[in-house]
C-alpha cells in the first residue's frame, strides 16, 4: 500500500514537471492569438464606453489608434519570431532534446555519484537481525556486568592478587563506558601496591588522568610504562597510538609517524585486554591486507598498510607495501625514507643492503641528495662493492651533516678510515 | 523588469553563503546562548537531599564565604559521564565544595550511577521535576555554575567542562576566592 502511494506521488510529481517541458514550443505560436484577442477586447471595450458616452470621441480615437499600433507591433513581433523559429530553430531544438536528455543525464549522473560514493555490495542490515556491538567476543555475549562479576568472584579467593585487582578495575571502566571511576581507581592503587609495575593498572591511572583533567601528568606515567615496557609488549602500539591521542587533544607536543585508527576503533580497542588488544590491531592490519588483495589499484591503501606493518615491526611486509603503493604513483621522499628504512631495518648490524633496498635508497638519495639514512646505508652498499671512493665520498657528506655530538660519528670516521 | 527578478534567486543565495561564510569565519559559537545569571546573586536553592539521611539543600551552602562548584547532573546524561572524571580530581585534589543536583533523574538511579563511578558531590540533592532548574535557567545537564563565597554567580558552564575549562577557569577560580 505505501509502496502504492510512493509510486502515485512519484507518477504525480514527475507529470508535473513533464507537462511545461513538453509543452514549451507549443505555447508560442497560440501567444499571438492570445494577444489579438486581447486588443480585440480592448478595442470592443472602447468602442462601448463611446457608445455609452462614457469616453469622449478625441479620446477613443486616441485610445483606438495606440490599440491597433500594439496590434501592428504584435504582429510585427510574431513574424519575426516565426522567421527565427524556422532559420536558426536551436531553441525550439533545445526544447525538443532536452526532455530526453535530462530522462537520460540525471540517472546517469545518479548512478555514477552511487557508485563513487554508495556501497551496491553491503547487505542488508534489518533492524531485528543487527548483532549487538557491545563487545566483540565472538561466541558467547560477554557483558561488563558479567566480566565484573567474574572479577569479583576471582579476587574473593585471593583479595591481594594483583592480576585480579587490575581485572577488576578493567572490567569496571569497561561498566562504565571507558570512564575510570573512582572504585576502579581504588581496585588499580591496589593493585600497584601489591605490583608497582602492573601495566594495566598504571596504563589506566594515566587515563584516569587524561579524563580527570590532567594530560601532562597522564602522559608522563604513560611514557614511563613506555620506557618500561619490554620492547615487544603487546600493549606498546596502542600505549602509543594512546600518547599520540592524549597529546594531540591536550595541545601537547605529540610524536609522529602513529597510525591513528579512527576514535571508534580506539574506543573499541580500549575496552580490551592488552593480549587481545595487540591481536585486534593485527587482526585490522591483516584485513586491510586482504582488502588490498582484492583492490590492488588503492594505492592510498597500500600506503596505509606500509605504514602500519612498518610500525608494527613487519618490515619486509612493509616494504612490500610500499613497492606496491610505488607501483601506482610516483612516492615522496618522505615516504621513500620510510620504505628504505622499513628495508635496512632487517639488514643485520654491519650488513651490506641488498639490491632492492639500494634501489630505493638510491631513488631517496635522488629526491634528497642530504639524506643521511640513504648516504650512510648507499655508502655501505658502494664499499660492499668494491667501489670505495664512492662509499667515502658519501660517508664524508654525511660526517660534515651530522652535529658534533651524534653517537655514531666515531663509527662513522672509522669506517671512513677503513676505506680509504 | 521580468529579466532582473531572475536575480532574485541568485542575489538569496548569495546573501546566505555570505552569511554562512561569516557564521563559519567569525569565530561566533553558535552554541553559546549566554546566561544572565553570571555577575548575579546565585537562584534559590531548595532542593531534597539525594542521599538518605541528609538534610535538604538550602541557599545557605552557597554563602559560606568558601566558593561553591554547582552541577546539575542525570546518570542518563552521557556528557556528564564525560566529565565525572574531572569533577573527581576538583573534589580530591583541590579540595572544592560541589553541590550536585540530580536533575529529572530517580533518585534510585543517580545514587546508583554515583556508586558505580564514585561520588564527588559534599551535597548532593535531587531535583526530580526539574524545579530548581527552572529557577537556575538550565537549558539541560550538564550545567555547572561557579559560586563565589558571597552566592553571586562567577561563571556558567552550558554543556559538559571539559580539561581547559578546570585548568585554566575553575582551579585559578577556586585558588583565588580563597
Amino acid at each position: 500500500m505505501l509502496e502504492f502511494l510512493l509510486a502515485l506521488l512519484t507518477t504525480v510529481t514527475v507529470g508535473a514537471l513533464l507537462v511545461p517541458l513538453l509543452r514549451v514550443g507549443a505555447r508560442r505560436t497560440e501567444r499571438l492569438d492570445s494577444e489579438l484577442a486581447i486588443y480585440r477586447d480592448q478595442l470592443a471595450e472602447i468602442e462601448r464606453g463611446r457608445a455609452a458616452g462614457a469616453v469622449p470621441e478625441s479620446e477613443a480615437a486616441a485610445a483606438r489608434i495606440e490599440v491597433e499600433r500594439r496590434i501592428l507591433h504584435a504582429a510585427e513581433g510574431a513574424s519575426a519570431n516565426a522567421t527565427k523559429t524556422t532559420a536558426p530553430a536551436d531553441s525550439s531544438t533545445l526544447h525538443r532534446i532536452l526532455p530526453p536528455a535530462l530522462a537520460l543525464l540525471l540517472p546517469l549522473l545518479a548512478l555514477g555519484v552511487y557508485l563513487n560514493v554508495g556501497r551496491p555490495g553491503l547487505p542488508a542490515a534489518p533492524f531485528g537481525a543487527r548483532p549487538v556491538v557491545d563487545l566483540p567476543a565472538p561466541g558467547e555475549p560477554m557483558t561488563a556486568e558479567r566480566l565484573v562479576a567474574q572479577a569479583r568472584a576471582r579476587l574473593a579467593g585471593r583479595p591481594n592478587d594483583p592480576d585480579a585487582l587490575s581485572a577488576l578495575g578493567e572490567a569496571l571502566v569497561l561498566e562504565a563506558d571507558g570512564t575510570v571511576t573512582q572504585p576502579a581507581i581504588d581496585a588499580f592503587n591496589k593493585a600497584l601496591a601489591q605490583r608497582p609495575d602492573d601495566a594495566r593498572a598504571l596504563y589506566y591511572l594515566g587515563l584516569h588522568e587524561a579524563q580527570s583533567g590532567d594530560s601532562p601528568a597522564a602522559i608522563a606515567r604513560w611514557r614511563d610504562l613506555e620506557a618500561k615496557s619490554p620492547p615487544d609488549a603487546p600493549w606498546l602500539p596502542m600505549l602509543r597510538a594512546e600518547i599520540a591521542r592524549v597529546s594531540k587533544a591536550a595541545g601537547l607536543p605529540a610524536p609522529g609517524g602513529m597510525p591513528q585508527p579512527t576514535r571508534e576503533q580506539q574506543e573499541a580497542l580500549q575496552s580490551l585486554p592488552p593480549a587481545e588488544r595487540q591481536q585486534a590491531i593485527r587482526s585490522m592490519v591483516e584485513g586491510l591486507d586482504a582488502k588490498l588483495k582484492d583492490n590492488p589499484a588503492d594505492r592510498a591503501g597500500w600506503l596505509r598498510l606500509a605504514n602500519a606493518w612498518r610500525v608494527l615491526g613487519e618490515n619486509a611486509r612493509a616494504a612490500d607495501a610500499y613497492a606496491k603503493a610505488d607501483a601506482l604513483g610516483p612516492l615522496d621522499a618522505k615516504t621513500l625514507t620510510d620504505w628504505a628504512e622499513s628495508h635496512v631495518r632487517q639488514l643485520a648490524p654491519g650488513a651490506a643492503p641488498p639490491a632492492a633496498a639500494v634501489a630505493v635508497l638510491e631513488r631517496l638519495e635522488k629526491a634528497e641528495p642530504r639524506n643521511a639514512l640513504a648516504l650512510f646505508y648507499l655508502g655501505a652498499a658502494s664499499f660492499a662493492a668494491g667501489d670505495k671512493p664512492a662509499a667515502v665520498r658519501r660517508w664524508k657528506t654525511l660526517l660534515a651533516l651530522l652535529p658534533a655530538d651524534a653517537p655514531i660519528r666515531p663509527m662513522l670516521e672509522e669506517r671512513i678510515k677503513a676505506a680509504e | 523588469m521580468r529579466r532582473t527578478l531572475f536575480i532574485l534567486p541568485l542575489l538569496t543565495l548569495a546573501l546566505m553563503a555570505g552569511f554562512f561564510a561569516w557564521s563559519l569565519l567569525a569565530g561566533r559559537d553558535p552554541a553559546s546562548i549566554g546566561s544572565v545569571l553570571v555577575g548575579r546573586p546565585a537562584p534559590r536553592l531548595e532542593v531534597a537531599a539525594l542521599r538518605d539521611g541528609e538534610p535538604p539543600l538550602t541557599d545557605a551552602l552557597l554563602r559560606t564565604g568558601k566558593p561553591a562548584i554547582v552541577n546539575f547532573f542525570a546518570s542518563w546524561c552521557t556528557p556528564c559521564l564525560a566529565e565525572h572524571p574531572l569533577f573527581t580530581r576538583l573534589a580530591t585534589r583541590e579540595e572544592a565544595t560541589i553541590i550536585g543536583v540530580a536533575w529529572k533523574n530517580k533518585p534510585v538511579e543517580a545514587l546508583a550511577w554515583l556508586k558505580r563511578l564514585g561520588d564527588p558531590y559534599k551535597f548532593a540533592g535531587a531535583d526530580l521535576d526539574g524545579r530548581a532548574g527552572l529557577d537556575w535557567g538550565l537549558s539541560g545537564v550538564p550545567e555547572t555554575y561557579l559560586v563565589d563565597g558571597q552566592g553571586i554567580v562567577r561563571r556558567h558552564f552550558r554543556g559538559p567542562i571539559t580539561e581547559r575549562d578546570v585548568n585554566e577557569t575553575i582551579i585559578p577560580f577556586l585558588r583565588g576566592a580563597k
